[in-house]
Parts: C-alpha cells; sequence; structure tokens
C-alpha cells in the first residue's frame, strides 16, 4: 500500500512538473493502472507501470487529450483476487475516468464485475484466460491474445509452407495437450490430415522409437506443443532419425535452452512467442525510450501495457469526451489501432480480433523473427 | 518406409536403448547379488556419473577437445572417481546397516537417493545443462535404416564394458570370491576371503558401470539434470529383474530385452506412443507370473 501511495505521488509530481511547463493546460484526466506492484508477480506489474507511465508521459508532452493532461493512479492487485477488488474499488471510488493493466487472470476476473458496475472502461493489457469473456459486462476490452489463439498462428505457418500432413507430439500435461488437440482439431476440420498424433513421457530421454514411429508416417511438419527440456532431445533424436522437414514448437519451448541443448538439429526450427520489444519492430523507439527512463528492459507485457495506454487514449480522442460510454463504444468501434505489438481491433467478445503471437525461427543458435 | 524397414529400425533402436538399461542393471544386479540390496541410489549414481563427466570434459577440452578422445578420458576418470564415491557410500550408509534388517538397508538406499539428487538439484537450481559435445550426425545407412557413428560406438563400448565384467567375474579370483560371497559370506570368511575388501570391489564396479552409462547418456542425447537418473533407475531395475535379478547375464538380457519390448511397443498399431509403457510392463508382470525368478534366475532355496 505505502509504495502504491509512493507510486502516485510520483505521479502527480511528474504531472505537476507538466503543468508548470505547460501554463495552457487546466484540467487533469485521471486513468487508473491495475497491476500487481507487491508479491510474486511484482517485477512484471512494475514493468507495465512503467510502460502505462511511459505512455501516459509521451501523450502530455505531445499535448495531452482534448487539452487534459493524463495523471495516473495505481491500484496494487498483488496477483490475488481479494487485493484485487479493494484496488478495483479504490480506482473507482477515485472517480477514474478509465483503468488499463491487468496482468493475473485469477485477480483481473473479480475486478469485471466492480468495473462493469460503474461501467468503467478497462483495457486489459496481459490478463488472458477465457474465463474473462463470460464475465465481461461489456466495458472491458482485451488486447491480448488467448494462449490458444497460437493455433491460429501456427495454422497459418503451415499453410504458408505447403504442410499438408501435419504431426503432434505433446506431454499429456493440460498445457500441452490443450494445444495439442485444437490443433488437430483445427487441421482435420481444415480437411488435412493429421498423420501421427503422440505423447511423450516427462523426462525420458530415448525418443527413438518415437521419433521412427513419426517418420514411417512422413509428415510435412511436426508441431510439439510442450516444454524446452524434453523439446530439445526430441528434435534432436527426430534429425538424428533422418527427418527434415519442417519441425515447429509451441511458447512453452520459447526459449534459448532449447537452442542450446538441442544444438545444430534446432537450426530452422519455427517457435511461437508472445510479442516481446526483441521481435517487434515497430517497438524500437519505446524500447529505447523505456531503457532510458527506466534504467532497465523491458519485461514480457511492457509493449502490450503500452499500446493500452495509447489505445485508451485514441479511443477517448475519437469519443472526442470523457463520457464511459462514448469511451466504450469509441474502444468497441476501434477500427486500425496501430500499436507498437501489432494492429488492435475487437471481436463481438472484445477480445483482440487477430492472434498476436509472432512466428521465431531458429538462425545461427538464436531466435529470430521468421518471415 | 516399408513395414521391414520400420521394424529394423526399431529394432536398432531398441538394442541402444537396451545397452543403456543393460549397463545400468549391471550395478543393481551386482550389489543385490553380494549383500541382497537393491540399490535405490544406483540410479542417482547414473546421474552423478553425467554430472561428473560433463564436470571433467569442460576442464580438459581445452586440452583434448570435446570430441572422442576428450570424452573417453572424461569417462574413465569420472568412472573412477564415481566408483570411489559409490565405494565411499558403501562405507558410510551400508555397512553398519549389514546386520540390520533388510528393511532398514533399503530405507538407507533411499536416504542416500534423495542426498545425491537433491544436492545436485541445489548446485545446479533444478536447470537443464547441456552436454555439447562434438560427435556429429554421420551414419551409415542400410537401406532405409539408419545409424549415426555415435550409437554404433556406444553399443560396441558398453558391449565391451559387459564383456570385460564378464570375464573378470568368471575367470578372475577376485570374480570367484564375488561369487562364492554371493553364496555364503560366512563361509569365505572362514576361508580367508577379505569379504569387506570384497563388497568395496563389487560396488566400485557397480557403480562405475552406472557413471559410464551416465556420460554416455549425457553426450548422446545432450543435457543432463538432476533427475535424468530417476526414470533409468526405475527401467534398469525392471530389467535386472526381467533378466533375474542376481545373474550377471540376466541383467544384460534383461536391459536389452526392456530396450526392445519398449521400441517395438511404440510401434503397435492404432494406439499411440501412451501406451507404450503399459506395453512394456503388462509383460513385465506376465513374465513375473509365469516365472517369478526372471529369465536367468534361480531359485533360491531357504533353510529353516
Amino acid at each position: 500500500m505505502k509504495k502504491s501511495l509512493f507510486m502516485s505521488s510520483v505521479g502527480t509530481a511528474l504531472a505537476g512538473m507538466f503543468l508548470l511547463g505547460q501554463v495552457a493546460i487546466a484540467a487533469d484526466l485521471k486513468i487508473g493502472i491495475m497491476v500487481p506492484t507487491t508479491g510474486s508477480e511484482a517485477t512484471a506489474g512494475k514493468d507495465m507501470e512503467n510502460a502505462i507511465k511511459l505512455a501516459a508521459e509521451e501523450i502530455n508532452k505531445a499535448g495531452g487529450i482534448m487539452g487534459m493532461n493524463i495523471v495516473t493512479m495505481t491500484g496494487d492487485d498483488a496477483c490475488d483476487p481479494q487485493q484485487a477488488t479493494a484496488a478495483a474499488t479504490k480506482l473507482v471510488s477515485a472517480e477514474v475516468a478509465a483503468v488499463v493493466g491487468g496482468y493475473c487472470s485469477g485477480a483481473t476476473l473479480p475486478t469485471l464485475k466492480i468495473y462493469g458496475d460503474a461501467n468503467v472502461p478497462f483495457v486489459i493489457a496481459a490478463s488472458n484466460s477465457t474465463k474473462l469473456i463470460d464475465a465481461n459486462q461489456g466495458n472491458a476490452f482485451q488486447i491480448n491474445s488467448t494462449g490458444f489463439d497460437q493455433v491460429a498462428t501456427a495454422i497459418e505457418l503451415f499453410k504458408g509452407q505447403g504442410v499438408e500432413k501435419l504431426a503432434i507430439i505433446h506431454q499429456g500435461d493440460g498445457y500441452s495437450e490443450d494445444l495439442a488437440k485444437l490443433t488437430r482439431e483445427k487441421w482435420s476440420g481444415m480437411g488435412k490430415e493429421v498423420v501421427a498424433y503422440e505423447v511423450v513421457n516427462k523426462g525420458e530421454q530415448d525418443h527413438s522409437a518415437l521419433a521412427t514411429r513419426i517418420r514411417s508416417k512422413a509428415p510435412d511438419a511436426i508441431f510439439w506443443t510442450a516444454y524446452y527440456a524434453d523439446g530439445a532431445l526430441v528434435i534432436k533424436q527426430l534429425r538424428q532419425a533422418g527427418y527434415r522437414n519442417l519441425i515447429a514448437v509451441g511458447d512453452g519451448s520459447n526459449s534459448p535452452k532449447l537452442l542450446e541443448i538441442g544444438g545444430k538439429a534446432t537450426e530452422g526450427v519455427f517457435c511461437f512467442s508472445n510479442p516481446t520489444v526483441d521481435y517487434l519492430p515497430a517497438a524500437k523507439a519505446f524500447h529505447a525510450n523505456y531503457k532510458k527512463a527506466f534504467d532497465q528492459e523491458p519485461d514480457a507485457y511492457a509493449p502490450l501495457s503500452y499500446d493500452g495506454m495509447k489505445l485508451l487514449a485514441d479511443a477517448i480522442k475519437r469519443a472526442g469526451s470523457t463520457d464511459k460510454d462514448a469511451i466504450i463504444k469509441a474502444l468497441a468501434a476501434t477500427g486500425s489501432f496501430e500499436g507498437i505489438a501489432g494492429p488492435i481491433s475487437f471481436t463481438e467478445q472484445n477480445t483482440l480480433a487477430r492472434s498476436n503471437f509472432v512466428t521465431l525461427v531458429a538462425k545461427d543458435g538464436k531466435w529470430i523473427l521468421a518471415e | 518406409m516399408s513395414l521391414q524397414d520400420i521394424l529394423l529400425q526399431q529394432l536398432a533402436n531398441g538394442l541402444i536403448l537396451g545397452s543403456f538399461y543393460a549397463l545400468v542393471a549391471l550395478g543393481y544386479t551386482m550389489v543385490y547379488g553380494i549383500i541382497k540390496l537393491l540399490n535405490f541410489a544406483h540410479g542417482d549414481l547414473y546421474m552423478i556419473g553425467a554430472f561428473c563427466g560433463f564436470l571433467v570434459l569442460s576442464l580438459i577440452s581445452a586440452v583434448v577437445g570435446d570430441s572422442w578422445a576428450g570424452l573417453l578420458c572424461s569417462m574413465v576418470l569420472s568412472m573412477i572417481a564415481v566408483g570411489l564415491l559409490g565405494v565411499l557410500i558403501q562405507r558410510i550408509a551400508y555397512q553398519p546397516m549389514l546386520a540390520a534388517p533388510r528393511l532398514s538397508i533399503l530405507i538407507t538406499a533411499l536416504a542416500v537417493s534423495m542426498i545425491l539428487s537433491n544436492s545436485v538439484m541445489a548446485f545446479t537450481d533444478g536447470e537443464f545443462l547441456a552436454f555439447s559435445t562434438d560427435l556429429g550426425f554421420d551414419g551409415v545407412e542400410l537401406g532405409n535404416v539408419f545409424v549415426t557413428y555415435t550409437q554404433i560406438v556406444l553399443v560396441a563400448a558398453a558391449a565391451i564394458l559387459m564383456v570385460a565384467l564378464y570375464l573378470f567375474v568368471h575367470k578372475t579370483l577376485y570374480g570367484k570370491a564375488m561369487r562364492a560371497i554371493s553364496i555364503d559370506k560366512d563361509a569365505c570368511r572362514l576361508m580367508g576371503i577379505n569379504v569387506n575388501k570384497i563388497i568395496a570391489l563389487t560396488f566400485f564396479i557397480g557403480t562405475s558401470l552406472a557413471a559410464a552409462a551416465g556420460i554416455m547418456a549425457g553426450s548422446y542425447y545432450g543435457s543432463i539434470h538432476f533427475f535424468m537418473g530417476f526414470v533409468i533407475g526405475l527401467k534398469a531395475f525392471t530389467a535386472a529383474v526381467i533378466g533375474g535379478i542376481g545373474s550377471i547375464p540376466g541383467a544384460m538380457l534383461g536391459g536389452l530385452l526392456l530396450g526392445l519390448l519398449e521400441s517395438y511397443g511404440t510401434q503397435i498399431p492404432f494406439i499411440g506412443t501412451e501406451w507404450k509403457d503399459v506395453f512394456s510392463f503388462g509383460i513385465l508382470i506376465l513374465l513375473l507370473v509365469f516365472k517369478p525368478t526372471g529369465i536367468l534366475g534361480q531359485t533360491e532355496i531357504e533353510r529353516m
């Protein structure tokens, strides 16, 4: 609590400095930030807060929104449902015009009712559980893809590479099996063939028998949906068994360790990743500004948080007023907002209309953006 | 690939996997044969062997490179080091328990297993380490069946170690003493055999074989981890039981058989790889129902 008070006073002080500099500006526009700034996820939360503040600062420097200066106010949800409810209540009673943030889905979920009842526009930057969709009263907007949107990105890659016969391998845990199942459904739904659908035991080292089985089915592509440690072994042994076609791995394997363990065998492997600054060409300026302002590297959800604030400002401008209904309407009508993490527009359920996963490829032992 | 190619390729896969199982199973069976202890720490000694080999290789690779020469040097050095660790464990943890009930020494073995794996976990933060060597992917192609040179060398190395062990146990005086102790410890003492020394020697050999398998697996698969000994420990124990625990040729046979069962189990039509362990362990149960002593095991006669 102390920390968030400190943060908001820093925010006010910053805004005060701008007020001194720009005499003409009179009114303030209060925007709430809801992220965990204490507890186990504090690092990610503070990173998001930084990015949102950076965006607000840039907007203020450029003249604010319709002559109004953005003042941010942080509510600490501590990645805990109860704390999050308290933080949301605090932001609502402080009469913020809108809220940006949301990191832990579990903490964001109960706040949807509070913001919904108060009809506060809420741009959810990171939380991406599909449960949020049902609890949404129409005022919240998810700008991060749900985890399984990567199925769409994966299928796009396979189609683009002319794949007909696909093999899928998972590890039997909830995450990797769901991803595998969904990919299989989508792929066979398109009238194409899943020639192998296999599972690998966790911690097993020898996958040569599996490699032979898969190779005998002659797939055009193999999709590994589980994690990097076993993934590296599987890929290595597939290559050793003479498999030469495409291999793709899910975001659970998005780690430099996969390339380190797999060595030469992982060269050319495709991987899907959240939009982090390293792989976003449009985020170069943001990357530099962030480093300059906070003297650290932006973390995974910084670009999306930055986009969230910018999107909100854009929507308020388009609405032409700070009326809550008008802002929500403008958000829903977002046509082609170009964020640093890609374009934003919404489905009827207020979720991101496209998958924002980026496709990477392993080259010379490093992940680079695939094209 | 035709069906024949697939079956041949799986034969090669099974033999490679089986030779790892066999090397680890030998340690189980030797220790059981001599002091009737199921050494559950054996899988962890395999893991320690892999880490020790990794450490030695990273120290000496500047001098001898990280190809075959470096690997051979690190293998010999680690086999000695881990072998001595095995003797140390036997002296500290098992020796005082030899007169205690069998259950106590079994639990001691479990404790040793946890101490070993958790120490390595603490040192490595539970991370996977990349065991990178310069062995390459080249190999020979026989029709559609592909075997890399690395695989051939690994199987050959395992075979050489097993043959050497067989000759040692059956052609030397030490080996004769080992076999004698497994039959009757007290009589051996009366015959002037230094029983403790022979038990220590057995631990040394069994543990260094596990270490050899660990280094071979680490360099072949390319990653090492504190938990890597767990699965193979269970499988090797299974292999030892299939072959008849206490019997050295039985452990070799059991290891190869389990490797083959697993690789052919993967290939059963219509059902996926989920069922491969069900298949191989189902056969294990059947085997034990009809021949409880394992393939080469002998029925023990208990005198009342």
